[in-house]
């Protein structure tokens, strides 16, 4: 039997899926006398309301965009774990200047936040980027340690600088009202911010294979000397991936803000950053896979609070079982290829 | 007084991450990123609480630590050398099944996801005795301190003589600065990396027992709060050296001892906390620098003064 290539390509990343929701079944069934009540929850309940639905979408945005960037970093050879500190410096460099300018027009001011936010994202890529490219410093510890620095920094800015001492916890004022994304047809719950990881996710799948650009960027990846010395500017592609990649993380802390949160929160993430990195490694790095997996993790992150409210299988369920997924992910398959040293 | 106390607290202080700054280091010379430690701390210290309440014995609480890290230690070098698997997505995966792990065994079996309190918990070691006091300055800060906080001096002299005057240790090495001439030259590259990997564990469990028996005498989720991170960035720092990963640790954990007490100078406690990472980044970037600096070729024109 033969299958069609693209039904190949899926089959590793389903059968993982498989064999860890098989496994979770196993737990939920030590713990709970209706591990099928349970399972339905966590998978179908999302579908359950108009108002469950829209939510599922919001959580999957954030998702798609990071992944998405996350996809054009790794095609180019750069092991981007920064995703959450990306996420991170774009909504509070959205939320600052939508602060700062709230007196100017929305027209005028929604896109300058949106900018605002991906240039916060895309400022944090470039670092490691340009320490990778011209000094080899090791693209995992820089963006690992940025993490951890712009959660430092974000939270001593919406503690000490934004905060909103009218509210409960570390969160910044409130954005004014003009600038909110209005929400998505059809599903009131949902931002139209939705919408747009979709289109980015298209457009990435069309940049990434159907460009000389991105067929440059994903030789600087598979080899950045062998793509220099046919006269491609490796380093330059490198370089310009990071810029998407941490411009798309960024992309989607402004559009939580601005679609969904209305603020800035410190505790907004669940690990976007981690989960999306999963997301990205998930769908073979592909933008369009990286669309559909996204959309199975909201599914699963949403359906695990469900989960919990019905049966009382506890929703740290679905972090055991992403740590089983991330631990098993990259075993088997060939290699992921890291530019050494 | 002065000085004595504030050197006991940042003994008490700098041990977890001098212990994971060692368990990084010993990874890194064997050219593995391992950004599992905090993982394998934080099921060392779950296992050190669990099975000390049950069994109530410190000894074995604390035997249940080490044995929980390097079990986890050696599940990463299976799935990473045996299956294949890279190594920093199954490190982050370690980390999170360690997290989810723990938070869903504390809802599960003891029903309560907030922690895991026992009522009654044995006291492990600590030092005391009036033998301490004939050591100047050190002795009366380290009056009062768990064994681990020795152990993990120990572990100091012991890692640097492992590594540079033992034969496993410069094979360690060896398959660690290059794998194909360790290889070529008959060192078993996959045995010396789990074995660095399985001393990581050991080194990471003596950090999560110290966190959680010595004082607490309890398990929080998410108690490590990012010190494994911050012991791979003083191995970083240090360049995979012992002795220098030792100080950079024993300095980011003055500098957390120091966080708070600085407060009162107007420097919020969030730089402080920054320094490490920072450090590390500088750090690295500094050396690679100076790395290329010294590999670019001498200039070429022979008219040249040559300087001495």
């Amino acid at each position: 039997m033969t299958l069609p290539p693209w039904l190949k390509a899926i089959s590793a990343p389903i059968t993982s899926i498989i064999v860890t929701l098989a496994l979770g079944f196993v737990l939920v069934s030590f713990s709970s006398d209706s591990p099928l009540l349970a399972y339905r929850e966590l998978l179908f309940a999302n579908f359950d309301s108009l108002r469950a639905f829209g939510l599922f979408l919001n959580r999957a945005t954030p998702l798609v965009l990071i992944a998405v960037g996350i996809v054009f970093s790794f095609r180019a050879g750069v092991f981007n774990v920064g995703g959450e500190g990306q996420l991170f410096a774009g909504a509070i460099t959205a939320t600052a200047v939508g602060l700062a300018l709230a007196a100017l027009p929305a027209v005028v001011l929604m896109p300058v936040t949106i900018a605002a936010g991906v240039i916060g994202g895309a400022f944090l890529g470039w670092i490691p980027a340009v320490l990778k490219v011209h000094l080899k410093v090791d693209e995992v510890v820089t963006t690992l340690m940025l993490n951890t620095i712009v959660l430092l920094l974000t939270s001593f800015l919406v503690n000490q600088v934004m905060r909103d001492p009218t509210s409960y916890g570390a969160v910044s004022h409130l954005l004014p009202e003009k600038i909110w994304l209005p929400p998505m047809p059809f599903v009131p719950r949902a931002t139209s911010a939705f919408l747009v990881a979709v289109v980015v996710a298209v457009l990435g799948w069309l940049v990434l294979f159907r460009t000389v650009w991105g067929a440059e960027l994903r030789a600087a990846g598979t080899n950045l000397r062998h793509a220099e010395a046919i006269g491609v500017p490796a380093g330059r592609r490198v370089i310009q991936a990071m810029l998407i990649s941490g411009g798309l993380a960024g992309l989607a802390g402004a559009l939580y803000v601005l679609g969904i949160g209305h603020r800035f929160e410190q505790n907004f993430s669940p690990e976007y950053g981690l989960v999306a990195l999963t997301v990205a490694l998930l769908a073979r790095l592909h933008p369009l896979g990286a669309l559909a997996t996204a959309l199975f993790y909201a599914l699963m992150l949403n359906g695990a609070a469900y989960m919990q409210i019905a049966t009382a299988v506890p929703r740290s369920l679905v972090d055991l079982l992403t740590g089983i997924l991330v631990l098993l992910m990259t075993a088997r398959m060939p290699r992921l290829k890291r530019a050494s040293q | 007084m002065n000085l004595i106390s504030l050197l006991s607290s940042v003994f008490e202080q700098t041990t977890p991450i001098l212990l994971a700054a060692l368990a990084s280091m010993i990874t890194l010379r064997a050219n593995i990123l391992n950004v599992a430690v905090e993982g394998m701390m934080l099921v060392g210290a779950f296992a050190a609480i669990a099975v000390g309440a049950l069994t109530e014995s410190a000894g074995l609480g604390f035997l249940a630590a080490v044995c929980a890290s390097v079990t986890c230690s050696q599940l990463l070098a299976f799935i990473t050398l045996k299956l294949g698997a890279n190594f920093i997505v199954a490190g982050l995966g370690i980390n999170l099944l360690a997290g989810g792990g723990t938070l869903y065994v504390l809802e599960t079996v003891y029903m309560s996801p907030g922690g895991l309190r026992p009522i009654t918990f044995p006291d492990i070691w600590h030092l005391s005795g009036s033998w301490l006091d004939t050591i100047p300055v050190l002795g009366p800060a380290l009056s009062g301190q768990s064994f681990i906080v020795v152990l993990a001096i120990l572990a100091v002299p012991a890692c640097y003589l492992f590594l540079y005057h033992s034969p496993t240790g410069s094979y360690l090495r060896a398959a660690g600065e290059d794998e194909h001439a360790a290889l070529s030259a008959g060192i078993n590259v996959v045995r010396m990396k789990a074995l660095s990997l399985a001393i990581s564990g050991l080194l990471s469990g003596l950090a999560g027992a110290q966190l959680a028996m010595d004082n607490l005498h309890f398990f929080l989720p998410d108690m490590t709060a990012g010190r494994g991170f911050i012991g791979l960035a003083a191995a970083l720092f240090g360049a995979g050296q012992p002795v220098m990963s030792s100080i950079a640790a024993l300095l980011f954990g003055f500098f957390g001892a120091l966080g708070d007490r600085l407060q009162v100078y107007a420097i919020p406690s969030q730089f402080v906390l920054m320094l490490p990472y920072l450090a590390a980044i500088l750090g690295l970037t500094f050396a690679r620098w100076r790395r290329m600096r010294l590999d670019q070729p001498a200039p070429v024109a022979p008219s040249e003064p040559k300087k001495a």
